[in-house]
């Protein structure tokens, strides 16, 4: 079945004009990086190849927008933990089923006897608790501004529809504490950035214009189709040619300069920010993560169970801080594609489709030779 | 779990363009479809009013967005 405003972005030839106009843009004397920030990004572009059409001295940096990737060890643990509590059933997306904890996975506590199930949303879980109403149903909620919304539907939902045993183990993340986190990382330095066009969606471009304004970075608010990426490479040249930084939205037809002002009149009645969230790999992040307002005390996971709460270090062999922060390339990590493969993840960023590891796994593109420096 | 032409919902932040099939006004729920015609209810409260055959932007079992033609 074809879909209208999909398959138009997918044009070959479109893709090669676009290609040909990102050579004759660039200066040929500059090694540009640019950082796309979602992990539906990187997703997309090892998917269709779109860094082989790009020259060599125009490098796509993968950054932290992947949300299965950027959960730290110990809300796996504490996620297990209310798993194995008597009468619960543990819901959550399919990738965070496999995303190793201190002590295994999920799926691996499934196997252990826990009722864990994976859900396609937080009303399906919503769902589950209507039909097993002396269960207790607990939604492990991931991701940023982009799912949000959603579980901030649900937790209005089941709150008006009183349905008393469904919680929610909150554990979303906002988008612009960590890009500021990395741009004042002293070990990276990028030229501008593929902006996240799903979470704009949500928070608009608006919130993004501190990277052109404090940064001096080029920011392009981007599509996920190759067509829509390779423009905004494009565009982000242009304006490095023209010697601009501003915020640009190539991704119109479905973003609003604005953002969507009904969701965020929602998050900001469901939920409230917490004064730090530790992400993989990068650490504690002020101000980065959401719990539960006091409003929807009553419904938050953490206060219904008692949880471990203990920070785990990553393991040490893996490298997903460094690919997260785009340090390094993901096969340049020691583990992969041997030690830590889709099949057997020790990082986070092999679990997720969206991880960058994973997508040059999956692609093919684990072949690459490593750079000797 | 593998995720066929980036349509796949499991991926559990993946915007998914779907198009809607059916709406419950009162529920404020709609059943949509997406390109590989799979079917599911999704929240519309966020992107009312919404009307069938509309192509709505889906995240998690959500709209979030109106996809609209490119101006």
């Amino acid at each position: 079945m074809t879909m209208r405003f999909v398959d138009e972005f997918r044009d070959a030839e479109l893709g090669r004009t676009l290609a040909r106009e990102i050579r004759d843009t660039v200066d040929p004397g500059r090694h540009v990086k640019i950082m796309e920030v979602c992990g539906g990004h990187t997703h997309s572009i090892y998917k269709y190849g779109v860094d082989d059409l790009l020259p060599a001295n125009v490098e796509l940096v993968h950054g932290p927008g992947c949300p299965v990737c950027v959960i730290p060890m110990g809300r796996v643990d504490d996620a297990i933990a209310m798993a194995h509590e008597p009468g619960v059933i543990f819901t959550c997306f399919g990738d965070m089923m496999r995303v190793p904890g201190s002590r295994g996975s999920l799926l691996e506590a499934k196997a252990a006897g826990a009722d864990v199930r994976m859900v396609y949303s937080p009303l399906d879980a919503l769902r589950i608790a209507k039909q097993e109403p002396e269960r207790e149903v607990v939604f492990f909620a991931i991701g940023f501004e982009t799912t949000a919304p959603s579980t901030a539907l649900t937790l209005k939902r089941a709150r008006a529809e009183g349905v008393p045993n469904f919680s929610v183990f909150c554990n979303h993340v906002t988008i612009v504490p960590p890009l500021r986190a990395l741009l004042d990382s002293p070990d990276l330095r990028l030229d501008g950035f593929v902006g996240p066009g799903h979470v704009s969606t949500v928070v608009g471009a608006r919130p993004l214009e501190f990277i052109a304004a404090d940064y001096g970075k080029p920011v392009v608010v981007s599509g996920f189709e190759p067509v829509d990426i390779l423009q905004s490479v494009l565009m982000i040249l242009t304006q490095l040619r023209d010697g601009r930084c501003e915020v640009e939205n190539q991704y119109k037809r479905v973003v609003p300069y604005e953002g969507n002002l009904r969701a965020l009149e929602v998050m900001a009645e469901v939920f409230a920010l917490r004064p730090h969230f530790e992400w993989r790999g990068l650490g504690f992040i002020s101000q980065s993560g959401l719990r539960l307002s006091d409003d929807y005390a009553p419904l938050d996971a953490e206060r219904r169970f008692a949880v471990p709460g203990v920070r785990i270090a990553d393991p040490k062999a893996c490298q997903c801080g460094e690919v997260l922060k785009g340090v390094i390339k993901p096969w340049e990590c020691k583990v992969f594609g041997t030690a830590c493969t889709p099949e057997r993840p020790i990082g986070t960023c092999m679990v997720s489709s969206e991880g960058a590891c994973a997508a040059y796994y999956n692609y093919g593109r684990f072949a690459r030779e490593r750079e000797v420096v | 779990m593998s995720c066929g032409d980036g349509h796949c919902i499991t991926c559990s932040d993946e915007g998914t363009p779907m198009r809607v099939v059916a709406v419950d006004a009162r529920r404020d729920l709609a059943l949509c479809e997406d390109g590989d015609g799979a079917r599911s209810s999704v929240e519309i409260a966020l992107v009312l009013p919404v009307a069938a055959a509309d192509v709505l932007l889906v995240h998690a079992g959500t709209a979030l967005a109106r996809i609209e033609a490119a101006a």
